[in-house]
Order: structure tokens, then C-alpha cells, then sequence
């Protein structure tokens, strides 16, 4: 039985295909060794963002007084880790549930087993031959070992902190972009003494320079320890060192960068620095056999890996377009959170383009005073001839939500004019948006 | 309240103009009637009126800037109104000028309905009509889709938009598009290379030029030209001329030909009415027009424009002078408004003034035909055998083939020549 299309992982790349698939009437098997969902529902995205706001929660109980709540001691106040893991497992759970259902809903088989391709056309798992008309390879990644020398008895990924009971007071995390920065964070929060080791000359490096310098200034005042770009890191079981400086540690979680995981196969799928090669299409060099998300090495975060999903899609249904890897948001979700998309000030000074940018802090917004919340701003990125936004940038409570207005001025190709003229509600913190708008051209009005 | 004046769409298509002069500035009085901005638009240059009294509380855009119908121009602070009567002011669209009732002459135009004659019309698709003319409806502007880069980006490049194909979701026009098609775009003939400035004049367009060029190359690109010449002896006119003049200038007139030969042309036209006509390929008919508008192109200082004299066949030869008298002084103080140029059904261009003789014309399209005239000059003639010396007019005459024959040109042509030289015969049958 010949199948249309084959999708190996059902990760946030692998699903989003599937369903579409089934939406447009492919004949569509999707194959996972582990859990629908992939990294991202279960041990990623969803489960370390639960983690997050039950810390952000907690963290934020000691501001509650000020806010006219009375009566809390705060020598009572604990985090306990088990509930909240057991709260972002119940999410999990349910999420898995909703995935496997829109599958079921659209058509999709799901097949369990460790999928292997045999030839252009077929897929094997375990032992059972499937033909297919298409491949789109959803593997995803996994992350690059640590390049320091410590014992790898010490060292856990972020799945297995799930699987501690205890979480270890002396943490050390080691990687340079956001995920590595949320569990430090996450840590600190929660009162642990932590290290945050960053094998690079700085934290995100994708993100805008001047956003990720004020950063590095909230994660160090929020008592991290942060090492940049350590030369030699020696490990003993309970120590690390870096030139004169030592560094308890009771647990080091490898945060670093991704490298990609890939099938089986017996077909030469051309790489390119251990990635799957592709083209504006998403195709391999086999036009038939797709790779999409983390596996192809464009792009790390789930909603690019799904964006993929449905391109990839579209082009096997022969809607042929070109796929826009640069235009993703990157998001952050730290307290406060940040987030970016488009072009940042040194991308577009590179790119010789002539720009304004505009700023609006939050402390002149009345929805974050109320909140509290008024550590952020917005930087936005235009060029000066039409005034079309490039590229913003956000430090806010909101600013994962809030860059979702970013990503349509820009898939619009919009204008600071539009922006400007643009009715955002008062108050809220949208409004910081109208106000970088006008500061593009002419004055911001609470300014 | 504040009421926010917006650049009215003045009619005839026109989307754009460039502020040419602000008479007011802010903080200032303004009555309504006054005149608030001089715009130049691509078929006139006019005074924008105030619809209201107050003071002026802000003031958009600087001389040189082109702006959009419907861009803000001014907001106006007036007193003392507030609640629902502002509201009602507020909601208030700007009258298009063309559908404001002139006092003094009124006609059936695009877009309005002749209900009572003269000075009597309402504006199209008010409610209560029990039907409005189709050609109201023919001109519906459509908008494409488009990012508002890839529009500025279009303007600034001069590319009409509307021929863009875009590549975005839904057709979307992206800027890429706009890119893609002007690096595709055929340069004809004209230095899209880097120009070397001491070698080469650069002149920006003009509205008046952009809008020539645009209408030209339609024209040439649309109607299958044919043009035919004659020559006809005027002498009797030149006497008729000669004998009238004095009693026309006592009141205060000028008579030239033009106004004889106009009302050949619209004799003529009611004759044969295919030349009074513009073909409608969409709808796979020939509109027949029983008006008689007919377009007189004038050479002025910033480019040819074709201002009209309506129903000719209605008006006698004194109307028809006052009137090319008062469009000419119009034409050249840059004051004719949309009005002059609508709706007309035929062109003469009269380089003969200037001193030419023949001419191959382009069609003022959509119409039919367009009559060139010539120089009168003195030429040998042969009269009964014997060679005089007669006045002889030449007239060159080119119609859009699609909906003209030859033999219906010729048959046109020389009945209209024929009244040039006969003028009697001319006033006697109009």
C-alpha cells in the first residue's frame, strides 16, 4: 500500500505536517519512537514554561504586599517542586491527548516504532515496509556535548531534572541561548544558588546586542553567577573550576546547542555541518524527501519548526513557494520576558540600510505601572525612506505575546505611519507599540 | 469640535495632487468658501475651498508633497458645536466638487444625473432614484491588495500598481514584486542608466505631463489610427469673418474660426453619430453620445491640455466665442477646474494657430476621432478653368478605425469641410 507522505517525528515540526496532511487529503503515516509531541510538549517548550511561571509565582508572592495583600509570611512561603511538576505534567497530558486527537481527526496514522529509510520511496519500522510518495523528516535534535571536562555522571539534560524528585541546590547550567537563560533563571527564582556558564562571548547571541547586555544586567542582579566564554572548565564531583575561580555544583544541566538527530537510512542525504541540507522549498536533495524543523539546523524553536511543517506541506500539495527562513519571533521567557523578530540594529547597519530606532520605556506606560511590571521597553527598527518596520524588539511581562503585532507589521511589510495611526487600547501595554511608532517620524505623545 | 478637511475627490480619477501653496497656516480664521490650499492635480491646478468656518488647529503636509484623496489636509476647530450636530459634521464626507450644484451651469457628467435641466442634478446612488445611467457604475475604482511599502514604493518608481502581479498571500502585492517588475520593466528608448547631470537636463514630471503621457500611450496602444486630409477653400468665411468681427469686438469679442468650425463639427457629428461615439469592448457595444461636447486642445506653458465646450450644437457662433474666450484665459491663469475637461465626445486641436498645416493627431481616447486645423493659406486654385488665388484650409482628421470606416470618415469630413466653406449653408441648417 503506497502512502503520499511519511512523516518521521511527531515533534511540533512532525504533527503540524501531519495534521495539515490530513487536512488536504494526503494518505499520511506519521512515525515516533517516543512520545507524540516531541521534545517540545514534553520535555521542552511546554514543560519548562510551567516550570517558569509556577518560579515567576512564587517569586512574585514578595511583591504582593505592596500590591495590598496582607497576611503572608513570607518565612512560610516554599516552592515545591513536585507539585509544580506534577501541574506541568498534567498540561503535558493534556496537550499529548489534544495532539493525538486532531491526528486521529484528520486521517493521520500513528505509527510507534523507530522509523528507518530504506530508499527515495519507503520507510521501514521495525521490520515493516511502508511506500510512500514523500518523506518529510521531523527527527529534531538533540543537545551537543559539553565541551568542558567534566565527569558525565554529573551532567543531566533537561529531561532528566524532570525525572529528580529533589531539585539540586547548587545548579550549574551550561549554553549560551534561551533555554540555558530560562533554567538559570528558573533556578535563581526558586532560591537556588546558581552558575550559569556561557560557552560563547555572549549570552544570545541572535538577540539584539543592547537588549541582551541589559539582560545579562537583570540575570547577575537577580544573584546568577554567569561566566562568559570560559577558556578551561575542570570538573570534580562537587566543584567546577575556571581559572582562580571555583564553582560548587551538586548537578550540571547540559543546555548547550542543539545538534540534529537523524534517521536511519540507506539513501545519501547531503548534510551540511551535520544538519540536513535543504532549499527555500524545504526539500533535500531527493525533491521527495523533506526535512523540516530542528533536523535542517534553520531554525531551533518549535513555532518556526511548525511554520515548516505547513510549507512543506503546501509545496507536496504543489502550492510552490519560497520559504522565509530569517522571519520568526525568538522568544525569552525570563522575568521580564523578551522577545524579538526581524532584523536587529547591527544586522540592519550591516545590511547598509539607513534606520531610525525608535524607543518607548515602560515606565511611561500606565497598564505596567498598575502591573507592576514596568522593567522593559520597546526598540523598533525602520528604515527611513518608507518608514517600513525591520525589526522590533521587546523587554516586557508580555513581550512573547506582545511581539505577535510585530510579526504581522512585518509579513504586512507596514509602516511606522500604519503603526502610528493604529488605535492601540489605554491602557495597555500595546500601546508602547503607537508610541515607538510615532517616535519613528515625529514625537512619542507620553514622552 | 474638530472637523478634519480631507483632500476631496475632485472626479474625473483623480487619486493624487501636490500642494502647490498653503493660503492658510495654523492658528488661523478660515471662512468656508476660502480657499485653503492650491493643489495641482494631473489635469488642473485649483484651489481646494474650506466646507466650514473655524480656526485652523493643524495644518498636514508641505509645499511639494504629493498627497492621496482622502489624505488629512487641515482640521478645523468650530465653535460652539458639539453633541450630535458634531457629530453629524463629522461623519459629513467631503462633497466630490464635481457633484456640488454649480449656480451657473450644470450638466449630466459621470457619476451625476440630469433630472431638470441645467443646474439640477443629484449626486449618483442616492437612494429614491429609480435608476442611475451604467456608465456611473463603470468607473468603480477597485483597490488592489498591496502593502502599504509596496504602494509608496510603486508611487516613487511611477509603476501603476494595478499591473503588478503579486506574489504574497492572496495575490498580495509585496514590495519584491514592485522590485521584480521594475527591474523587468522594458526601458523604451528612455536613460534608465545613471544619468551624467552636466550632459542632461533631468526634469521631474509634472501631474500634467505624467497624466499626457499616460493618456497617449493608451490612446496609440488602443485605437487602430487612421487619418485622412483634406483641404477646403475658405474665402467666403474669411469674408463673413471679416464683416462680423468689428460688431463682435463692440461687445467686447473676439471672433476667430474656431467657433465656425466647431459647429460644422457638431452639425456634422449628428450625421453621423459613430464619430460622436466610443467603443465599450467589455460590454461588446458602441455607446452612441446625442450630446456634443466637443474638446479644444490648448497649448499652455506646462503641457497640452483639452478643455471642453458642452452641447456646441446647442450654442450659436457669439455663445461659442464668449465661451473659447473665457476657457483660454481660464487655460492660461491655470484655472480650469475638473469641470472644463469632462465628458467630451470629440477633440479639435487647432495648430494652425501656431502656424502648422497637416498633422497625423493622436485620438483624445476613448472617443472617436479628433480633427486637426491647420494654417489658411493662400494657394492657386483653378475656378471655371482659370487659376485664382483661393484661401485654402487644411484639416487632417484621424478616427479610431474599430468603430469608423474609411468611407464614414471621408462622408464626415467633407460634409464638415463643406460647411467651413460654405458658412451660410452652416447657420442656415443650425
Amino acid at each position: 500500500m503506497e502512502y503520499d507522505l511519511i512523516i518521521i517525528g511527531s515533534g511540533p515540526a512532525g504533527y503540524v505536517a501531519g495534521i495539515r496532511a490530513g487536512q488536504v487529503g494526503l494518505k499520511t503515516v506519521i512515525i515516533e519512537k517516543e512520545t507524540v509531541g516531541g521534545i517540545c510538549l514534553n520535555w521542552g517548550c511546554i514543560p519548562s514554561k510551567a516550570i517558569l511561571e509556577s518560579a515567576k509565582k512564587y517569586a512574585s508572592v514578595a511583591e504582593l504586599s505592596s500590591f495590598g495583600v496582607d497576611g503572608i509570611d513570607q518565612a512560610q512561603i516554599s516552592f515545591n517542586w513536585q507539585k509544580a511538576r506534577q501541574r506541568s505534567n498534567s498540561i503535558i497530558r493534556r496537550l499529548t491527548k489534544g495532539v493525538e486527537f486532531l491526528l486521529k481527526k484528520n486521517g493521520v496514522e500513528t505509527v510507534k516504532g523507530t522509523a528507518s529509510i530504506t530508499g527515495v520511496n519507503a520507510v521501514t519500522v521495525d521490520g515493516l515496509l511502508y511506500e510512500t510518495r514523500n518523506i518529510l523528516i521531523a527527527t529534531g535534535s538533540l543537545p551537543i556535548t559539553i565541551p568542558y571536562d567534566i565527569s558525565d555522571k554529573n551532567i543531566i539534560t533537561i529531561k532528566e531534572l524532570f525525572q529528580l524528585n529533589q531539585l539540586p541546590e547548587y545548579p550549574v547550567i551550561i549554553g549560551e541561548n534561551a533555554h540555558a537563560i530560562e533554567l538559570a533563571q528558573f533556578f535563581a527564582m526558586v532560591g537556588k544558588s546558581t552558575t550559569l556558564i556561557v560557552p560563547n562571548k555572549r549570552i544570545l547571541p541572535d538577540l539584539d546586542k543592547y537588549v541582551a547586555n541589559d539582560l545579562m544586567k537583570i540575570l547577575k542582579k537577580s544573584g546568577i553567577k554567569i561566566i562568559i566564554n570560559p577558556k578551561v572548565v575542570n570538573g570534580s564531583d562537587d566543584h567546577l573550576v575556571t581559572g582562580d575561580e571555583k564553582y560548587r555544583f551538586d548537578v550540571v544541566i547540559n543546555a548547550m546547542n542543539r545538534s540534529a538527530v537523524l534517521p536511519d537510512r540507506d539513501i545519501n542525504l547531503e548534510l551540511d555541518d551535520g544538519f540536513i541540507n535543504v532549499n527555500s522549498r524545504l526539500q533535500s536533495n531527493f525533491t521527495n524527501i523533506y526535512a523540516i524543523g530542528d533536523v535542517n539546523g534553520q531554525c531551533g524553536f518549535a513555532h518556526s519548526a511548525s511554520a515548516q511543517g505547513l510549507h512543506a506541506v503546501n509545496v507536496i500539495s504543489g502550492i510552490d513557494e519560497e520559504y522565509n527562513f530569517k522571519r520568526f519571533p525568538i522568544n525569552i521567557y525570563t522575568k521580564p520576558e523578551i522577545a524579538q523578530i526581524g532584523l536587529t540594529e547591527a544586522e540592519a547597519r550591516q545590511a547598509d540600510i539607513d534606520i531610525n530606532i525608535s524607543e518607548f520605556t515602560l515606565t511611561a506606560n500606565g497598564k505596567a505601572l498598575i502591573e507592576g511590571a514596568t522593567e522593559g521597553y520597546i526598540r523598533l527598527i525602520s528604515e527611513k525612506q518608507y518608514g517600513e518596520v525591520l525589526g522590533v524588539q521587546i523587554m516586557s511581562s508580555d513581550a512573547t505575546d506582545l511581539i505577535a503585532e510585530a510579526g504581522v507589521l512585518l509579513q504586512l511589510e507596514s509602516t511606522v505611519f500604519d503603526l502610528s495611526k493604529t488605535i492601540h487600547a489605554h491602557p495597555t501595554v500595546s500601546e508602547i507599540f503607537m508610541e515607538s511608532g510615532f517616535a519613528a517620524f515625529d514625537q512619542p505623545i507620553h514622552k | 469640535m474638530r472637523f478634519v478637511f480631507r483632500f476631496p475627490d475632485i472626479g474625473e480619477g483623480i487619486t493624487e495632487g501636490k500642494i502647490i501653496e498653503w493660503y492658510v497656516k495654523k492658528g488661523q480664521q478660515i471662512g468656508s468658501g476660502d480657499p485653503v490650499v492650491k493643489m495641482e492635480t494631473d489635469k488642473v491646478v485649483t484651489d481646494i475651498p474650506s466646507p466650514r468656518d473655524g480656526v485652523v488647529s493643524a495644518v498636514y503636509g508641505s509645499e511639494g508633497d504629493v498627497i492621496n484623496v482622502d489624505d488629512s489636509l487641515i482640521e478645523i476647530e468650530i465653535e460652539g458645536v458639539e453633541g450630535v450636530e458634531a457629530q453629524e459634521i463629522a461623519q459629513e464626507k467631503p462633497v466630490p466638487a464635481s457633484e456640488k450644484p454649480v449656480a451657473e451651469k450644470g450638466f449630466g457628467v459621470v457619476g451625476t444625473i440630469e433630472v431638470a435641466g441645467d443646474g439640477a442634478f443629484l449626486p449618483a446612488g442616492t437612494e429614491g432614484l429609480d435608476s442611475v445611467p451604467e456608465t456611473a457604475s463603470l468607473e468603480k475604482p477597485v483597490k488592489i491588495l498591496a502593502t502599504p511599502v509596496a504602494r509608496a514604493m510603486a508611487k516613487d518608481l511611477g509603476i501603476d500598481i494595478d499591473q503588478v502581479k503579486g506574489s504574497g498571500p492572496a495575490g498580495r502585492v509585496m514590495k519584491s514584486d514592485i522590485k521584480s517588475f521594475h527591474t523587468a520593466r522594458p526601458s523604451v528608448g528612455h536613460i534608465s542608466e545613471p544619468v551624467d547631470d552636466h550632459q542632461v537636463n533631468i526634469i521631474p514630471l509634472t501631474q500634467i505631463r505624467k497624466t499626457i503621457a499616460r493618456k497617449m500611450a493608451v490612446s496609440k496602444q488602443t485605437a487602430a489610427h487612421m487619418t485622412i486630409m483634406e483641404e477646403v477653400e475658405v474665402s467666403e468665411l474669411i469674408k463673413l469673418r471679416r464683416e462680423q468681427k468689428d460688431g463682435f469686438e463692440d461687445l467686447g469679442l473676439k471672433l476667430t474660426y474656431l467657433p465656425f468650425i466647431l459647429k460644422a463639427v457638431a452639425v456634422g457629428l449628428k450625421s453621423y453619430p459613430m464619430l460622436n461615439s466610443e467603443l465599450d469592448l467589455e460590454r461588446d457595444r458602441i455607446l452612441q453620445k446625442k450630446y456634443y461636447h466637443i474638446g479644444i486642445a490648448v497649448d499652455t506653458e506646462d503641457g497640452l491640455v483639452v478643455p471642453v465646450i458642452r452641447n456646441v450644437d446647442r450654442k450659436s457662433i457669439a455663445d461659442l466665442a464668449t465661451e473659447l474666450g473665457e476657457i483660454s484665459a481660464k487655460a492660461r491663469e491655470r484655472k480650469l477646474t475638473m469641470d472644463d475637461f469632462k465628458d467630451g465626445t470629440f477633440t479639435i486641436t487647432n495648430y494652425g494657430s501656431i502656424g502648422g498645416t497637416f498633422g497625423v493627431p493622436v485620438i483624445n481616447y476613448p472617443q472617436a476621432a479628433i480633427l486637426g486645423v491647420g494654417r489658411i493659406m493662400e494657394k492657386p486654385v483653378v475656378n471655371s478653368g482659370n487659376i485664382e488665388i483661393g484661401n485654402l484650409m487644411p484639416l487632417s482628421m484621424s478616427v479610431d478605425h474599430r468603430i469608423v470606416d474609411g468611407g464614414e470618415a471621408t462622408r464626415f469630413l467633407l460634409e464638415v469641410a463643406g460647411y467651413i466653406a460654405n458658412p451660410v449653408s452652416l447657420l442656415l441648417k443650425n
